[in-house]
């Protein structure tokens, strides 16, 4: 082959440095609540990206006591959790939405004093 | 109430006129990319890998741009898919039909009913707020912060082996089986918690005679 860029880890990390850069703003500029839980999802994506690209390119934290199947395993509970905190969340956007008429974040000021 | 749901009609649109602006913006990439590929500039995993960060790219730069929240909410979706695309091309099929089943299927299709139990459909546009440009600032500081990171560093990659299924079990139930079982502890009480949070206060006539039947 050429002597072209080949896939390395640093592009998969930069992907995920990306993505999480855009989590970032969506959960941040977005006034829909939901819209907070996507970015929210983003972010959590984006370190599992992190997490199974070291697990399977990072072979040479392997020697310094690092374990491939580690990497795994953890993506395995952050998905976990994350699938466990997006259902409480939507709960209570909708339990928010039925008290108030709305998920608008800005219009949500219960606890501003 | 029906008719207040954003299907059929709805969504049929949004899956026509997002997939045409879809294939339009990707027939350009997958022109170079397959032109490279038969130039033997790029391996065929290249060409894979460039086409699927194209697709999660622009997946979460729609979720972000986008003004309707249910375009919003499908546009994620690709960048989802997509990650799942890269977990196969780094070796790891159980974690993406993972990501493709918990992703894919239940986070998105959760995400769709909170639009609609909140009314999104109603009124798909809520403007971002007055903290716009200082997000925007924030994430392309923290972003650019750890690409630049990333890319100066000296990685001296290895490839590590492959990872099959059953060593991730074997893993996942013997070393880490307190973890697993917290996990699945956690599960149990975000299930009872969503319900317990997502219950009307007042007892619908059938439930509440259903209490007084049990006690």
């Amino acid at each position: 082959m050429s002597d072209g860029l080949s896939v390395e880890l640093a592009h998969y990390l930069s992907v995920s440095g990306i993505i999480f850069g855009i989590g970032i703003a969506v959960a941040l500029s977005k006034r829909n609540a939901i819209a907070v839980l996507m970015g929210i999802e983003l972010m959590l994506n984006a370190v599992n990206l992190a997490f199974i690209a070291f697990a399977r390119l990072g072979g040479n934290f392997e020697a310094a006591g690092g374990d491939p199947l580690a990497g795994h395993v953890f993506v395995v509970f952050v998905l976990t959790v994350a699938a466990a905190e997006a259902a409480v969340a939507l709960a209570l956007a909708v339990l928010v939405y039925r008290r108030r008429e709305t998920v608008d974040l800005d219009r949500i000021t219960l606890m501003r004093w | 109430m029906l008719n207040r749901l954003p299907i059929p009609a709805q969504f049929d649109r949004i899956i026509v006129v997002g997939a045409t602006i879809a294939v339009l913006g990707a027939l350009p990439i997958a022109a170079v990319l397959i032109a490279l590929l038969l130039l033997d500039e790029l391996t065929a995993p290249e060409v894979v890998f460039w086409a699927v960060a194209a697709l999660i790219v622009a997946g979460a730069l729609g979720t972000v741009l986008l003004p309707n929240i249910v375009h919003a909410a499908v546009s994620l979706v690709a960048t989802l898919l997509g990650v799942a695309g890269i977990y196969l091309l780094l070796g790891s099929e159980f974690l993406a039909l993972v990501q493709l089943l918990v992703y894919g299927g239940g986070v998105t299709i959760l995400l769709l009913f909170g639009l609609m139990l909140t009314r999104a459909a109603d009124d798909p546009v809520i403007a971002d707020g007055a903290q716009k440009p200082f997000a925007f600032g924030v994430a392309a500081l923290i972003g650019g912060i750890f690409v630049a990171a990333v890319l100066d560093a000296n990685w001296s990659q290895t490839d590590a082996a492959a990872i099959g299924i059953r060593d991730i079990g074997q893993r996942l139930f013997r070393d880490y089986g307190v973890p697993f079982e917290i996990a699945s502890l956690v599960l149990l009480v975000a299930l009872i918690g969503a319900i317990a949070i997502a219950r009307s206060d007042q007892p619908e006539p059938e439930a509440a005679e259903a209490e007084e039947v049990t006690t």
